[in-house]
């Protein structure tokens, strides 16, 4: 077996120069920009939903809207310094998406609360989720393999906040192009499978963030 | 007058504590950061500070030396693989702690497994445990002396993969060899031990 001596020294023998890895901010807001451009896109491909007007005159979609982006806005973040072993030593940012999801959380209560009578249900279903899903496939790409040329210690909690962020994307962009204002539905086929994906991005995170 | 500046002088230090407390983590971080410039000199110094750090943090978790010497030079292969992700801007030590965490972490994780999986149920074996007690014609010190015996390399390759309970994946990257040469080292160390116990029995 190896002396430690012998390996810190053939260590040291190739160490080469190394270009810093990006600042974690720096990052997420590469991944956040992405997201706009992306989104943006999306949109031109798939349309804006007719009644957007009036739809945004409603505090409660604004509302929904807000938060879905403040969830894209602090997974992404929180992955991003989740992709470095000491989480950058700002630990506390990454505990901040649990405060957008509870107020998302809360905000759909709410909205359940105040939709009555309820609208009723669209014709489709599951359809929404694959459509969310097929959105999301692009940007989990791209941050898992950004993600896999860092250094995580938490690769199942950075595969699931990472998948998160990629999906609320996914569902931002299809609550701006769908013209779907039935909750029971939104809670059912776009908002519930995040906890799914969260589940599938712990997998992911174990399988593909291994170094 | 020349005592009073010399008694100053010597009291200095022992004054302004946190100069002392933070002069040896400056150090390490001033060096990390020759060291990503591509400073071997200084890199060098770098693991082996790590290395002063983290063995007693792994000896009190850990219970043999040389499983001791094994994690810990798991922990600096792993620095040397993500040493791009530290920040010279940062404290180099919660950076090394948290690579050295997460890789003892993994080590335990991969030894409690390998136990659990090695683990045989008494009620299938009881039945044949009286017979293989008293009728194996091979006792373990047998087996060990054999093992040194053999070549230097396949016995260090037996060792690792029998009684330190290594995958042949870890003893390839643990000895730099291939994964498929260290199976075919093996294969071929059971089959000479085979015939040398054959031969003895």
């Amino acid at each position: 077996m190896l002396d430690t001596e012998k390996l810190i020294a053939s260590m040291a023998r190739d160490a080469s120069p190394v270009t810093p890895a990006p600042h974690p901010f720096m990052l997420g807001a590469k991944w956040l920009a992405a997201a706009i451009i992306y989104i943006a896109l999306v949109l031109v491909f798939m349309g804006l939903r007719p009644d957007i007007v009036f739809k945004l005159r409603s505090p409660i979609f604004i509302a929904e809207l807000v938060l879905l982006a403040s969830i894209i806005i602090s997974t992404a973040l929180s992955a991003a310094l989740l992709s470095f072993p000491d989480l950058h030593q700002k630990r506390w940012v990454v505990y901040t998406p649990i405060v957008a999801v509870v107020f998302f959380i809360l905000l759909i209560f709410l909205s359940w609360w105040a939709d009555f009578p309820p609208v009723p249900l669209p014709r489709h279903n599951v359809q929404c989720l694959l459509s969310i899903a097929c959105l999301t496939l692009l940007p989990t790409a791209w941050m898992f393999y950004t993600m896999r040329g860092l250094a995580s210690t938490h690769p199942y909690w950075t595969g699931s906040i990472a998948l998160l962020s990629a999906f609320s994307i996914g569902a931002l962009s299809l609550r701006l192009s769908e013209q779907t204002n039935s909750l029971i539905h939104v809670i059912q086929w776009h908002y519930l499978p995040m906890l799914a994906v969260g589940l599938i991005g712990l997998l992911l995170g174990k399988i593909l963030l291994r170094w | 007058m020349v005592a009073i500046r010399l008694v100053l002088s010597q009291a200095k230090p022992d004054v302004d504590y946190p100069t002392e407390v933070s002069k040896p983590l400056l150090h390490l971080e001033a060096l990390m950061s020759q060291a990503l410039a591509g400073d071997k000199h200084a890199y060098t110094e770098v693991l082996r500070e790590t290395s002063r750090f983290i063995r007693p943090f792994l000896s009190k978790r850990l219970g043999h030396a040389a499983e001791v010497e094994d994690v810990l030079q798991e922990i600096l292969l792993s620095i040397h693989k993500a040493r791009h992700t530290y920040d010279a801007q940062r404290p180099y030590q919660p950076w090394a702690f948290a690579i050295a965490k997460f890789r003892l972490l993994d080590h335990l994780r991969a030894h409690y497994a390998n136990h659990l999986r090695h683990t045989v149920e008494l009620s299938e074996v009881e039945n044949t445990l009286v017979e293989a007690v008293t009728e194996s014609s091979f006792s373990y010190e047998s087996i060990r002396a054999e093992i040194h015996l053999l070549p230097e390399k396949q016995a260090t390759i037996l060792q690792m993969m029998h009684q330190d309970g290594y995958t042949a994946k870890e003893v390839a990257q643990k000895i730099g060899m291939k994964e498929s040469a260290v199976k075919v080292a093996a294969h071929r160390a059971y089959k000479i031990l085979r015939k040398r116990l054959d031969e003895n029995a």
